[in-house]
């Protein structure tokens, strides 16, 4: 059997162009009735009194492809999807920036929408990835969530 | 034996990736004492193991050259 384990990371944040472009790719699907899209954003928390300028991710790349080829293969065998994509940021996003995209189609609605819930719930629990918080005086404290 | 260790988020900043010479030491369970011993912050603070390119859900036996990974609390998303 084919194992083609798909690259999630973007090196940066995740341009609004490049959703765009996602978005627009799919009008030659016809079959599809409903998208679902997650967008995660970088939130400037405030913390002690201390404003979050920006988080910085990290991953440990190897383990963390093979786990979300796993998760890629449960959620295909559990929903009904036309297409599924995933794409989270490594290196430094600032606050108000867009960080991690998820983006299901299925024929018709629901389970493009559950799918897409599920993804994101797995990957924050499951992908080996951490994030930095960078407040704006150049100190930091490593996320966790929640 | 020689392994390798990687470390991760937090952990990473008082553990530097670097090879490690084990004797005595033959499975998971036995690194996890032998690091919380030599490092002492890491036994305060929730952790897991990879070996190779899996995450360790029980104990599980360690070969020469193997590759160990300490990861804190995954904070992706």
């Amino acid at each position: 059997m084919e194992r083609k384990v798909k690259n999630i990371f973007i090196n940066g944040r995740i341009e609004p162009t490049f959703i765009a472009d996602s978005i627009s790719k799919h009008s030659a699907k016809t079959t599809i009735g409903g998208h679902s899209i997650f967008m995660g954003q970088v939130r400037k928390d405030e913390i002690e009194g201390k404003l979050v300028a920006a988080i910085e991710y990290t991953a440990y790349q190897e383990l963390a492809l093979e786990k979300m080829h796993q998760i890629r293969e449960d959620i295909f065998q559990k929903y009904p999807l036309h297409c599924m994509h995933v794409y989270h940021s490594l290196g430094t996003i600032k606050a108000g920036e867009i960080c991690l995209f998820v983006f299901t189609s299925s024929t018709r609605r629901k389970p493009a929408i559950d799918a897409c819930a599920e993804i994101v719930e797995r990957l924050k629990a499951e992908l080996p990835i951490w994030g930095k918080e960078i407040f704006e005086d150049d100190t930091h404290q490593w996320k966790e969530n929640s | 034996m020689e392994i390798q260790i990687i470390s991760f988020g937090k952990i990473s900043e008082f553990i530097a990736h670097q090879k490690l010479e084990i004797s005595d030491i033959s499975n998971t369970d036995e690194l996890k004492a032998y690091l919380e011993t030599s490092f002492p912050l890491l036994s305060n603070m929730k952790y897991k193991l990879s070996l190779n390119k899996d995450i360790v859900q029980e104990n599980t036996a360690i070969s020469n050259q193997d590759t160990v990974g300490i990861m804190p609390p995954f904070s992706g998303g």
